[in-house]
């Protein structure tokens, strides 16, 4: 049996410090915000043959006086330009020189536009202020939820404390994930966009359903074990639940892993952000929330 | 104890209610299979896999509705109207399935239409976007404008100017075609054929009939109430009625709005959207095209309303936020049927009707997002989520095997009665499949796993306890129901939530996640147990190996 309550100073000063870095970040960075929250243009274009240098395609779109663009490379022979939010007939106007570049010694060079999105200012407002609802509700229904399956449990830690430990523990992992992608878009430009506040949500889910299932144990062996202390139990419960719960993870990241690897381009940085999640969160589930619990009743008596 | 003792015995009296189970299990998912088999016989092969829009190719339009001008009730019938129509529009221009959906959040009134597989996004917008805001306005107290005065002045200036290079022997038809404001002439290079006297303004058959010379030119501008004109007259002849008939050209510099006085239009609470009916008619002795438009019995009324307090005063037709006739009121109209000139060719005349009929936008609309997606990324995206799909569940399976052995064989079987029974949830409800909701669905094979993961290690501790085989597996069970129940239910509030919160994106993403979860409590508690039940008997007892049980190790 591991003694996972008694080294709980570890793990605490390990936390206490990624979420630090974090925060750091997060202050320093902030995070990239795409055009879902920002509002602006995407175009990804792909060429069959080869795609013209970068220069050509500033050189090409430079009539239009397109304010902000970004160009980047993605794939073999694609692009994803990012500007502000234009007009319909501009749109049309950009792809129509987008088409027409030629490029030397290559033939029959085909053009295509894979994708288009515009996102005016008011949506992308909208959006941020709906994400941060969202991801206000979900904790708040789980707190309840969570005292609600707990509240035969009041000894010897009251039952909304299991609730308040799942939620520092929530807190936890959304902090050192936002922390990660602040880095990311600092380096790597990556940006987040909606999909990445439903990857926290779900995140949110997936690391409470774990720190349930712990607790869910401990609420039995407090039955069981009534002379043994309030640690022990914490203890026994977690390493009866530990194959449980890295296995569960280990078989979400495989799925998840086959996504990254093989899933489409538009969903890997969800995809990052779900297989982050699934790590922190199993982490915080067995070397945070349930070492809290015992660190409240160590006060309590 | 006696807990344990009750559990047992459940498990080994129930042997047939286990068959009964198992068949109906058993025919779920035959019934499954055929619905989701997509060439299948009959009435199951009805259904079919619903592809979103980032899937097969398509765009996705937001419009924001500018509903201020209507009152507190109207809004939402206004916008529904506004639905209604756009829906109408889009039909006719042949897309299939369009969906055209009313989004109504605070004081937000949207529209939101997705076109799937539309290759021009952009022809879809313009029908969409060009379509005729029709408005009828009352005049109000007149404002003097001194800008005006100028303007008029400038035009002048301008019509003089291309007066001195006609007389001075420029080509006419080509001033004619450069700089003509009467469309319809200005491409036959200012000709309008041979007319008789009477079917032109007074000052233009002055003009025409008692000044010119063949061949001259004016030597001044004529003024009309159309603006200034530049004529030529071409030829004169006499007609098999013996009347003198002239070919003229002329190049027109309109007045436009430059009145000294200009009209200051208000708001008569009449739009398109009251129009019942319209059709293409021809002025009598002009020949130029109108359009003829019988009101509905709401825009009857205000109408005959209209006319009867403004008989003298002229009555302002604007199309999409421009003036295009103001006809003067003679008399009032009962009958609700009003005559649109608006010096329009053929075309543009057959254009409105057409757009009439199908419905002005009785709201005027913005743009405000849009997402178009190309059919080979949407193919593309196909095979990649039918790969990452059979490979995660592969990679799960496999997991499965190794760690589980014999409750992993019969799990592995329960997971793919699931997939099958899943998919066909997806396509009898239907949902509509994205690139997020294939997300969704694949994370919840992981959740799917968990519940039999959760069960078998419950088991396994059971049997480790030295439990026999048929107790431990009911008691492992019935213990990891909570676990399974309590942690499942925080991910569906998870998903409520998350469907609730709007996106298309979130919303695909958060249903099938939530359904497959709902569906992963039945396959692991029902599924997987009936089938255990129905292998263990007695000569199962003592190989715990089969269960990953080493026993050595105890």
């Amino acid at each position: 049996m591991y003694n996972i309550i008694g080294k709980r100073n570890i793990w605490f000063t390990f936390s206490g410090l990624a979420i630090l870095i974090s925060i750091a970040f997060l202050a320093i960075w902030g995070l990239k915000l795409g055009i879902d929250f920002t509002g602006g243009s995407l175009l990804e274009v792909s060429y069959t043959q080869q795609r013209p240098t970068m220069e050509q395609v500033q050189s090409s779109l430079v009539d239009l006086n397109i304010n902000s663009l970004k160009l980047q490379p993605s794939g073999d022979s694609d692009y994803i330009l990012r500007f502000e939010n234009i007009e319909e007939s501009t749109h049309q106007e950009i792809v129509n020189k987008l088409a027409t570049i030629q490029i030397e010694g290559v033939e029959d060079n085909q053009f295509s536009e894979l994708r288009f999105e515009a996102i005016g200012p008011v949506i992308g407002e909208e959006l941020k202020a709906k994400a941060v609802e969202a991801v206000i509700i979900v904790l708040i229904f789980i707190v309840l939820y969570i005292a609600y399956a707990f509240r035969k449990v009041s000894k010897p830690v009251a039952s909304w404390k299991y609730g308040l430990a799942a939620i520092i523990a929530l807190a936890h992992d959304l902090l050192i994930i936002m922390g990660v992608f602040s880095a990311l878009g600092y380096f790597m430009n990556v940006e987040v966009d909606i999909l990445f506040v439903t990857a926290l949500l779900t995140i949110l889910g997936f690391s409470v359903h774990d720190t349930i299932v712990t607790f869910d144990r401990t609420r039995e062996n407090l039955f069981k074990h009534q002379d043994k202390s309030f640690n022990e139990i914490v203890n026994i419960s977690v390493n009866q639940t530990i194959v449980r719960s890295i296995n569960t993870s280990f078989t979400t990241l495989l799925v998840l892993l086959a996504i990254y690897f093989f899933g489409g381009e538009t969903i890997k940085n969800f995809v990052l952000a779900l297989i982050l999640g699934v790590i922190v969160g199993t982490y915080s589930s067995i070397f945070i929330a349930s070492p809290l619990l015992t660190i409240w009743h160590k006060v309590k008596t | 104890m006696n807990k344990y003792s009750e559990i047992s015995t459940k498990g080994q009296v129930t042997n047939t209610k286990v068959r009964v189970v198992f068949g109906f299990i058993f025919l779920l998912a035959i019934f499954a299979a055929l619905i989701v088999w997509p060439s299948a016989p009959g009435w199951f092969g009805t259904f079919k896999v619903h592809l979103g829009l980032d899937l097969q190719g398509g765009t996705h339009l937001v419009y924001q509705a500018d509903v201020s001008a209507l009152d507190g009730n109207e809004k939402r019938d206004g916008v529904q109207a506004l639905r209604d129509v756009i829906e109408h529009r889009v039909n006719a221009y042949g897309v299939s399935e369009p969906v055209v959906q009313t989004n109504f959040s605070g004081d937000k009134y949207r529209i939101i239409i997705e076109l799937a597989g539309v290759k021009d996004a952009n022809e879809a917008i313009a029908i969409i976007d060009k379509t005729p805001h029709l408005e009828f306005k009352t005049q109000g107290e007149p404002v003097f404008d001194e800008n005006a005065v100028e303007k008029a002045d400038e035009i002048k200036t301008q019509a003089q100017a291309i007066l001195d290079r006609a007389l001075a022997g420029e080509d006419f038809a080509s001033l004619a075609s450069e700089y003509s404001e009467d469309p319809s002439s200005a491409m036959n290079g200012g000709d309008l054929g041979y007319t008789t006297r009477g079917l032109f303004v007074p000052e233009f058959d002055k003009a025409l009939f008692d000044d010119l010379e063949v061949g001259q030119i004016s030597p001044e501008l004529v003024e009309s109430q159309f603006g200034y004109h530049i004529i030529k007259k071409i030829d004169q002849r006499l007609n098999d009625q013996g009347e003198i008939e002239v070919q003229a050209a002329h190049i027109l510099f309109q007045k436009a709005d430059a009145d000294l006085n200009p009209i200051v239009w208000e708001d008569a609470g009449l739009t398109g959207r009251d129009v019942a009916k319209a059709q293409l008619s021809f002025q009598q002795n002009t020949q130029e095209p109108l359009v003829l438009s019988s009101f509905n019995n709401n825009g009857k009324e205000i109408f005959a309303k209209l006319t009867t307090d403004n008989v003298g005063k002229s009555i302002g037709i604007f199309l999409d936020g421009e003036l295009i006739s103001s006809p003067v009121v003679n008399e009032p109209i009962k009958d609700g049927d009003a005559q649109i000139s608006g010096r329009f060719t053929i075309t543009e005349a057959k254009e409105l009707v057409k757009n009439l009929n199908l419905g002005a936008l009785p709201v005027p609309i913005e743009l405000i997002s849009q997402t178009t997606v190309g059919a080979s990324l949407g193919a593309d995206s196909v095979n990649k989520s039918l790969l990452t799909g059979i490979i995660g569940l592969l990679a799960a399976a496999l997991f499965m095997l190794i760690f589980y052995r014999l409750p992993g064989i019969l799990s592995v079987i329960a997971l793919a009665i699931y997939t099958l029974l899943a998919l066909a949830i997806f396509e009898f409800i239907p949902i509509t499949m994205t690139l997020a909701g294939v997300a969704g669905f694949i994370l919840s094979i992981g959740m799917a796993v968990d519940a039999n993961i959760l069960i078998f290690e419950r088991t396994k501790e059971e049997l480790r306890k030295g439990k026999s085989l048929n107790t431990a597996i009911e008691n492992g069970f019935t213990r990891a129901w909570f676990s399974i129940k309590d942690s499942n239910i925080s991910s569906i509030i998870t998903c409520l939530i998350l469907s609730w919160f709007g996106t298309s994106i979130i919303k695909g993403f958060a249903i099938t996640l939530g359904i497959g979860i709902m569906l992963s409590m039945f396959s692991a508690i029902t599924v997987t147990r009936t089938f255990l039940r129905l292998i263990v008997n007695k000569r199962l007892e003592g190989k715990l190996g089969l269960f990953g049980v080493n026993k050595a190790k105890e």
